[in-house]
């Protein structure tokens, strides 16, 4: 028996997860995920190779400030990307080493507790690290594109993220090791779910203060050593992210020994916290546990008045409404793990509009035209719609897993699945269309719209895409529902998550297709004032088009929930 | 709803997973009044059946009345008329214990008033009420099963169905939950039990089915079933394990 056998278990239920579904459904899963990959991967890198030359800059300092550029965008994602990893295993580290429900078990046999600690340990960090590294990889191999890196590197580097993800990961296991020691596991669970959020806020804000825009333009500079100054310095000293930074730096720039001896430091690091916090677990780990064992939760938080509040309008809707819309509410409240979330996503909308509110259109009059503008204006939808899916991914994709193993008492009460699902989606579109319509609103007013028709379509869009996005976080929420899940945050990052999130590219693509079509005829006639049927023929099929799209995109993930629900046997 | 009318009808009730047959054609009757005892070894299929009588679950074949109402038919209906308290009383955890009869009184439609004075009155009666304030996550196993049953009652179903009553609770609430049961009857509610404390069984129920893989094998009240087993005199612990060693003992090939 080894610590690789005792995480089989998890291994077996995460295939499981593939084995019932069909070979068809599953190949257009892949398929559609290498293409959002490449997507990420190909768009990213031609952002950098434009950024890398900096035309702007001139011929003879466009390619040097632009590489410095290059460079400094790589060390945020790293940055980003240790916070990330770091405070997620903090959680999953809680979760894995205190809270799983194998644990007893595991406990009371007669293995060593350090070969306990290290099958933990690898859940955890598969648990925490795993999505990163889905969503950062192909950004990362743009960069190295980008830098021209010969074809080692590519190999080379996913061994230098290997030491990105174990380092944080130690001193994740580490914070909850000795964490476990003094505070009571549940409320630590929920102080860090709590802060993890306000982190990741922070650094979102950290990031947007560094104004990585105004880099573009040396005007905003006192003189040209300054700039290049302030592109040098790196954004933490001696950190491990910064370690990664000049290490990747080198690796694609070619320079692969230099490579290899700046990632020495790290490397030397996560594999002497390797040693060291198994040591440390070996000793402490299974005293940290039993007292894990005697912590409870047991009173009503605050926020009993915003309870109240958001209950209060459900006061004269039905019954089943209403009952519903206060169990979700109250949940909402009492669980920090989702109401700290709000922080984030408050953050997420602050920084789109304030990035909207700054983009220099106007100031570049080369470039500035109603056309460009207006454009914006139409990708404006979609890019609200990522907004919307993030947000529903975080609030009401895990809502149907959130009913849990007390989901029997809806099943078998007379109230019926359909009428369960659609409660809930009637309740989570409220707010999201609320949320689209006022961002919609917002951005509406930072472009100054002036064209009535490109206002309504922008409308049209928001309410479309949350239409969809709404029913596609009930839908595939319930095929994918992980009853036995304690958190929303691994719900929301799990597969189905994952799924949900390709899905709802897929329809924003889908709204974008079909509606290129009467865009182009809106500028067609803007220029050459062309009329005839024809043209009209087509943006009247385009509309009918996206219409019946979009019923379908709505009707199919509520009818697959539907079905998983109406078969689901609850434990 | 006529006294000697079946409350609940079970025709051929089939319960199939891949190749394992979990009930293979229950047909059973229990009749309004009856406090019904459900009886078998692990694996033999009580708690199947009762999700497929309690709407969780939909049988392989076959149909459930639920009083005259079909309960695939008319799920509404039927499943209104049924209070069920299961045997791992998973909650909503982030609720008080009122909040969560509110929760379940808004599914059955039950008025806020009478949701609130029954929900009262019940954790008075199982010693919950200086709980009430605490979040159900903070509860025992036997604590929590308090709260489904109180819930289970709200809404005053005229069948009660209970799997593994006294599980968890401690003797003095297994004397409360036994007199809430026989005063269920009194008021002329039918209960369908399952437990495997046979001297609760013995104690409580009119009538008592004994299954075994997936099939009734015995079915009556005390006397008949101590006469099935040829045991008279004998206590219900003696005659179930003769009953179903028997069964096991016909079965050609298995042991």
């Amino acid at each position: 028996m080894n610590s690789f056998r005792l995480v089989s278990p998890a291994f077996k239920k995460f295939k499981r997860v593939f084995s019932h579904r069909s070979r068809y459904i599953l190949s257009i899963l892949t398929g559609g995920s290498a293409l959002i990959a490449f997507l990420i991967y190909y768009g990213l890198y031609r952002f950098l190779d434009y950024v890398g030359r900096a035309p702007m800059l001139g011929e003879t300092f466009g390619p040097i400030l632009g590489g410095l550029l290059v460079s400094k965008l790589l060390e945020m994602l790293f940055l980003t990307l240790f916070f990330m990893v770091l405070f997620s295993s903090i959680i999953a580290a809680l979760s894995s080493f205190y809270l799983n429900e194998e644990l007893p078990t595991l406990m009371a046999s007669p293995l060593p507790v350090g070969m306990i600690f290290r099958s933990r340990m690898l859940l955890m960090t598969i648990e925490s690290s795993w999505m990163v590294v889905v969503f950062f990889m192909p950004a990362l191999y743009a960069f190295a594109t980008a830098l021209q890196a010969n074809w080692p590197a590519y190999l080379i580097f996913p061994f230098f993220l290997l030491f990105a993800i174990l380092l944080p990961n130690l001193a994740g296991g580490f914070t909850a090791l000795s964490l476990a020691a003094f505070f009571p596991i549940r409320q630590m669970k929920k102080v860090f779910q709590f802060l993890s959020i306000l982190v990741l806020t922070g650094l979102i804000f950290f990031l947007r203060s560094l104004e990585a825009e105004k880099l573009l333009n040396p005007s905003y500079f006192k003189d040209i050593s300054q700039y290049i100054l302030s592109l040098q310095v790196p954004l933490i000293d001696y950190s491990p992210s910064s370690w990664l930074h000049q290490a990747s730096m080198s690796l694609f720039r070619n320079n692969t020994g230099e490579a290899l001896s700046q990632i020495g430091p790290l490397a030397l690091l996560s594999l002497a916290g390797l040693v060291f916090l198994n040591l440390f677990a070996v000793k402490f780990y299974r005293e940290s546990w039993q007292k894990s064992m005697e912590a409870v939760d047991n009173q009503v938080l605050g926020l009993e008045w915003l309870r109240r509040l958001m209950l209060w309008p459900f006061r004269w809707t039905n019954p089943v409404f209403r009952v519903i819309a206060s169990k979700e509410i109250t949940n909402f409240v009492r669980d920090p793990a989702i109401f700290s979330q709000i922080f984030m996503m408050a953050a997420i909308v602050f920084v789109y509009g304030y990035n909207l509110s700054i983009l220099p259109l106007k100031d570049i009059p080369s470039l500035y035209s109603g056309e460009l503008n207006d454009t914006l204006v139409f990708l404006n939808g979609p890019f609200i719609g990522f907004i919307i899916a993030s947000i529903g991914m975080r609030f009401v994709f895990p809502s149907i897993s959130m009913e849990g193993r007390a989901f029997w008492a809806v099943k078998s009460s007379p109230v019926s699945p359909r009428k369960i699902l659609s409660t809930k989606l009637a309740l989570y579109l409220l707010p999201m269309m609320a949320l689209g319509i006022v961002l919609c609103m917002v951005t509406n007013s930072v472009f100054k719209v002036s064209d009535p028709i490109l206002m309504y379509m922008s409308y049209f869009n928001v309410i479309l895409i949350t239409l969809v996005i709404t029913s596609l976080a009930i839908g595939v929420g319930a095929v994918y529902a992980d009853f036995s899940a304690d958190s929303p945050l691994k719900i929301a990052g799990s597969y189905g998550g994952f799924i949900y999130m390709l899905l709802s590219g897929f329809y924003i693509i889908n709204l974008l297709v079909i509606e290129i079509y009467p865009m182009y005829r809106m500028f067609f006639n803007r220029f050459y004032m062309a009329r005839g049927s024809s043209g009209l023929l087509l943006v009247l099929i385009s509309l009918i088009l996206l219409l019946a799209s979009t019923a379908i995109w709505v009707y199919i993930p509520f009818r697959k929930g539907l079905e998983t629900i109406e078969n689901y046997e609850p434990e | 709803m006529n006294q000697n009318e079946p409350v609940i009808r079970f025709c051929e009730i089939k319960k199939q997973y891949g190749n394992f047959t979990a009930l293979k054609s229950v047909s059973l009757e229990i009749f309004r009044g009856e406090l019904f005892g459900f009886l078998g070894p692990n694996g033999a299929g009580k708690t199947t059946l009762i999700r497929i009588l309690t709407g969780i679950i939909q049988p392989s074949a076959g149909q459930i009345f639920i009083g005259q109402h079909d309960l695939f038919a008319q799920p509404d209906k039927a499943k209104a008329l049924i209070g069920y308290v299961p045997d791992r009383p998973y909650l909503y955890e982030k609720l008080t214990p009122l909040e969560y009869f509110e929760f379940m009184g808004g599914l059955y439609n039950v008025a806020q008033e009478r949701v609130i004075s029954k929900g009262e009155e019940m954790l008075r009666m199982f010693d919950l009420w200086d709980r009430r304030n605490e979040l159900i996550e903070s509860f025992s196993h036997g604590m929590k099963q308090k709260v489904a049953m109180s819930a289970a009652i709200l809404h005053d179903p005229q069948i009660f169905v209970v799997d593994e009553p006294t599980v968890g609770l401690d003797p003095k609430s297994v004397k409360l939950a036994k007199n809430f049961f026989k005063q269920l009857i009194a008021d002329g509610k039918t209960v369908f039990l399952t437990t495997h404390t046979l001297t609760v069984a013995q104690d409580l129920c009119n009538r008592i089915a004994i299954i075994r893989l997936g099939d009734i094998v015995a079915l009556g009240n005390m006397s008949e079933l101590q006469r099935r087993a040829s045991l008279p005199g004998n206590n219900l612990e003696e005659v179930f394990l003769k009953i179903t060693e028997e069964e096991l003992a016909q079965l050609p090939e298995i042991i």
